[in-house]
């Protein structure tokens, strides 16, 4: 076999495999599907100028709209219409609109709303249609039409059709210097982004890895053992917390196993969503949720289309990171037995940090390896948090008190970590950051 | 999702085509620039060429031999540096690359996933310049890929001789951006139950903790779950998973569905035969019922209809046990589509093997095709369907009942006979008038089995309507008239059976009505009535030996049945 015929079998391996579960006339099939979609929904838009949205006129077309709606769904998961002046895309394959109006005057449509596309992340019952509809021919509202529009669609019901902005791309290189990674910062988009993505999700959207990925790269280049993605998150919902922590957690554990750089991207990524289960609806409390929640997760992942080796190294973690490593038959993957691990340790923090403190619990989890934990992982995590994992209550040599405020830094120093004074009266941080590898000893560590 | 504003006059107005015509001339002047413009253009039409075409096709090889001459000239001595833009890409300032149509923008792509120059190093091995085409190519053809984007890729590609500088947390500018948007969105209903996550497991007492090197060898079963091998286990693991909580109702069926079907693909894209024949067990071992048949119907794919025809040496039927197992998931109308042309015996014996094991998940893609092959392979699929699909007996039945070819048609009653659901009446008792007796006796057994009382007339007319009924004939409709309608029938019996008096009688000696009095005798041996059994007996007395011994036969049918069915 010579080079290029080589290169063409290897080719098209890779891109069988990133096209897995794709008709293969699937390019086609949305293009028409796509054009056919802008058209109606163009039409619809036209015809509220003669009908009410609740009027019988609007009947055959709204049920034609929901039909073409829900099989473009089928094939892509999530359908992204995007208006660009006179052009219509949907899922980024340009849709034909000559001598069609409906279409063609989409953008305009949609500009009254400060709206340059919607994306649909599920079928359309009829109700929905007329208020979508509805919605897009009234007026823009004063002030923050997409917005208002955005609310009052979630109002009706409306709330898996996301509106997206007009974008514009400049066309001069000014943002190409080089980035910034303040963990500080880096960590305030990873949260935001968080909160958003649960926000889709249990507003029943597919889940949208990619902006998930990038944030989980950034926090890798800025180094995850800074002190910012240590601190505590008061100011973020719990559920965000708990997963930027876990995260934090798993992506530490991930680096001390020297996984490699794409494995750990996908651990971070399946870490930020690992709960996500507990959005759906009915899921239960207590007990119930536990159980069932798992399951749910990995059903939401499912709602993204398309095969990848991140997709399943995700459902799987998804599916099994309450999972027992003892139990043979139900052994997890290593996410699976990694989000266990920093789970586990987010949560005994988090419910019984103020009666123990956090190195014994480590030194619980630790003894419970090879039943409840992958025992390597579970000294793994014990090298990486250190003898005093981070947020710490310490009681210091010289009677100050102080949190720890970062993992371990080596082996040399595991048990003298990097500590951030309290004021003595009201425990609050008081900016001084002592480090116990230049002098200073701990008394004891405390719980809380 | 964002959109781009197109430079100023080059918005285009005609559709984007398909085709891979000339894309808008490059302005490049320089010698170094021209060389660029080439070899941007040949990346970008080699990208595409997968969505064209198949990739072993020869064009493909010619776009791949062409991108690879280009990136040796553009690299050859200096590296090559081009800036992106949003629609453009750019080498030392001169314009090397213009593409204002997202959809085939390769500049585009470039700039959205927050990619803003590249740097290819002289002589940059040709490996790497294949995994560069490679992720452009997925980007541009991957309709549903939204894993990830150039930027990611690029940088997971960690390659040596090609450096990419890309911003990161990229997102384009808004034009009139609402700033109370995020603040509104916020806590519409992402609230997970308070208590996540509890109860917390029973952890054993604390013990102590200390710093312990971990020898590389402990690591490695951790790394095993990143690599090829690695992720088929993990599609069949997770296949597993899902079937499972699919079958106890946690998971919907369309949703486990649809994930088998992109393992399969994936699996076939990768010609993993092993595992694709793994998948079919796994689905094989489900138990039985939709949810499988499901799952057995979507897995149906016309691609591994090759590799498992491709095993069968030519002139034998004999299907290696690895291909045998990949049976499940080849259509049947694939496999009965090439039997069609197939002019191997062995292939064609294994092609109705192939429709056969597709049952009952595929049978109504057999029952269309049932009339149009040849007898043996459509009355052996009949045959198969009355056993393991008898829902659809009716059907396959229904769609050979006119076959030109008796012996078909005589297994369609058959199957039809024990089916399930609605015969079509009107046809069959067409087929009462049918030229062979084989047919007719076949539809008297069906109609007399489905006891519909419509029918009686006219079954009536074919016992009083010929005389020249053989004795199996008449012996089927009398026994089809019992079951019809009770009443009616005895009526008739009786009348059959009344012996002839007068001259008419004497001239005759009765035979003249042998047919009737045949089948009365047989239709009494199947009717309920307590005195049947009497009535025979009572026949028997007076008739002649043929007679007598078709009475004595049908009281020993009689009792089997009756023994039969207590």
């Amino acid at each position: 076999m010579d080079e290029l015929t080589r290169a063409q079998t290897d080719l098209g391996r890779a891109l069988g495999r990133a096209r897995a579960g794709e008709d293969r006339e699937l390019a086609q099939k949305v293009r028409e599907g796509g054009e056919q979609l802008a058209h109606m929904l163009g039409g619809l838009l036209k015809l509220t100028r003669t009908h009410s949205p609740d009027n019988h006129a609007f009947d055959a077309p709204v049920a034609e709209f929901g039909r073409s709606l829900a099989a473009l769904g089928e094939l892509l998961g999530t359908v992204h219409l995007v208006t660009v002046e006179d052009q219509v895309y949907v899922n980024d394959i340009r849709i034909r609109s000559e001598g069609k109006a409906g279409s063609k005057d989409l953008g305009s449509e949609l500009r009254r709303h400060n709206t340059g596309g919607l994306s649909f992340h599920g079928p359309l019952e009829v109700a929905q249609i007329r208020a979508l509809v509805a919605g897009l021919a009234g007026a823009g509202a004063p002030g923050a039409p997409r917005g208002s529009l955005a609310g009052w669609l979630a109002e009706q019901g409306v709330g898996s059709v996301e509106l997206t902005g007009i974008y514009r791309f400049q066309t001069t290189r000014t943002d190409a210097e080089a980035p910034r990674r303040d963990p500080g910062e880096v960590l305030g988009r990873l949260l935001e982004l968080v909160e958003e993505t649960f926000e889709n999700l249990a507003a029943g959207r597919v889940l949208n890895p990619l902006p998930l990925r990038r944030s989980v790269i950034e926090a890798l280049e800025a180094g995850i053992e800074a002190p910012a993605f240590w601190l505590a998150f008061p100011d973020c919902p719990p559920h965000a917390a708990h997963a930027v922590e876990v995260a934090m957690t798993a992506l530490l554990l991930g680096k001390a196993a020297r996984l490699p750089s794409g494995f750990l991207q996908d651990l971070g990524i399946a870490a930020l969503v690992h709960d996500a289960g507990y959005l759906a609806p009915g899921v239960g409390e207590g007990a119930a949720g536990l159980a069932r929640h798992p399951v749910e997760g990995a059903r939401i992942v499912l709602r993204q289309r398309g095969f990848s080796e991140a997709k399943l190294r995700r459902l799987r973690a998804v599916l099994e990171h309450h999972r027992d490593f003892g139990d043979a038959s139900l052994r997890p993957s290593t996410f699976g037995a990694i989000l266990r691990l920093a789970e586990d340790y987010s949560n005994v923090v988090r419910l019984y940090g103020a009666k123990v403190t956090r190195d014994a619990a480590l030194g619980a989890m630790l003894k419970a390896g090879g039943k409840l934990y992958q025992p390597v992982l579970a000294q793994l995590l014990v090298n990486a948090l250190g003898r005093f994992p981070p947020g710490t209550l310490l009681e210091l040599a010289d009677g100050r008190h102080g949190r720890s405020t970062a993992p371990a830094r080596g082996e040399e120093l595991w048990d003298k970590p990097l500590v951030r004074l309290l004021d003595p009266t009201t425990h609050r941080p008081v900016g001084e950051l002592v480090d116990l590898a230049r002098g200073g000893a701990i008394r004891r560590a405390l719980p809380g | 999702m964002t959109q781009p504003q197109p430079p100023a006059g080059g918005t285009r107005t005609t559709p984007p085509t398909a085709g891979l015509e000339p894309e808008r001339a490059p302005l490049a002047t320089s010698d170094g620039g021209q060389a660029a413009a080439a070899l941007v253009l040949a990346l970008s039409k080699a990208a595409r060429s997968f969505s064209l075409y198949d990739p072993a096709n020869a064009v493909v090889r010619q776009f791949l031999s062409d991108y690879q001459q280009k990136a040796q000239l553009a690299t050859a001595g200096t590296p090559l540096v081009l800036d992106v833009l949003p629609f453009d890409l750019l080498r030392e300032g001169e314009l090397v690359y213009r593409e204002v149509d997202r959809e085939r923008s390769l500049a585009f792509k470039l700039f959205r996933d927050g990619v803003r120059r590249l740097t290819f190093e002289p002589e940059v091995p040709w490996a790497e310049l294949l995994a560069f085409l490679e992720i452009v190519a997925i980007r541009s053809t991957g309709i549903r890929q939204q894993e990830e984007d150039l930027a990611t890729m690029l940088r997971k590609a960690e390659f040596g001789g090609i450096r990419v500088v890309a911003v990161e947390g990229f997102t384009p500018e808004e034009d009139n951006p609402e700033p109370e948007e995020r603040r509104r969105r916020s806590g519409q209903g992402a609230r997970p139950p308070a208590g996540f996550d509890t109860p917390f497991p029973l952890l054993p007492p604390p013990g102590p903790i200390a710093f312990r090197s971990v020898p590389e060898e402990a690591l490695a079963p951790l790394r095993a779950e990143d690599g090829p091998e690695a992720l088929v286990h993990n599609a069949l693991r997770l296949a597993a998973l899902l079937l499972h909580e699919a079958g106890r109702g946690a998971v919907a069926p369309g949703e486990a569905r649809q994930f088998l079907v992109e393992v399969r693909d994936f699996l076939i894209a990768d010609g993993a035969l092993a595992a694709l024949a793994a998948l079919a067990d796994l689905v094989a071992r489900q138990p039985a019922g939709e949810l499988r048949e499901e799952i057995l119907r979507a897995l149906g794919d016309a691609r591994v209809l090759a590799a498992v025809v491709a095993a069968v040496r030519p002139g034998t039927a004999e299907l290696p046990p690895e291909a045998a197992r990949l049976l499940p998931l080849v259509p049947a109308s694939a496999a009965l589509d090439l039997l069609a042309t197939e002019p191997d015996e062995g292939r064609r014996a294994v092609l109705v093997r192939i429709a056969e094991a597709r049952l009952p998940a595929d049978a109504e893609a057999v029952v269309s095709r049932l009339s149009s092959l040849e007898p043996a392979a459509a009355r052996g699929l009949v045959q198969a369907i009355a056993a393991r699909a008898p829902a659809w007996a009716a059907a396959a039945a229904a769609a050979l009942l006119e076959h030109q070819d008796v012996r078909l048609q005589v297994e369609a009653l058959k199957a039809l006979e024990h089916a399930e659901g609605d015969v079509p009446a009107d046809r069959l008792l067409r087929l009462l008038r049918a030229g062979q007796e084989a047919v007719r006796i076949g539809v008297a057994q069906v109609l007399g089995r489905r006891g519909q009382p419509s029918a009686f007339p006219a079954v009536e007319e074919a016992l009083t309507g010929r005389r020249d009924l053989s004795h199996a004939e008449a012996d089927a409709l009398g026994r089809a008239l019992a079951h019809l309608h009770q009443a009616r029938s005895l009526d008739l019996f009786a009348r059959w059976l009344e012996p002839r008096k007068g001259l008419l009688g004497r001239l005759t000696g009765g035979r003249q009505e042998d047919p009737l009095r045949w089948a009365a005798v047989a239709g009494l041996g199947a009717h309920p009535a307590p005195d049947a059994v009497a009535r025979i007996e009572a026949v028997a007395k007076g008739a002649d030996d043929e007679l007598r011994r078709h009475c004595f036969a049908t009281l020993a049918r009689r009792r089997h049945e009756g023994a039969r069915h207590g």
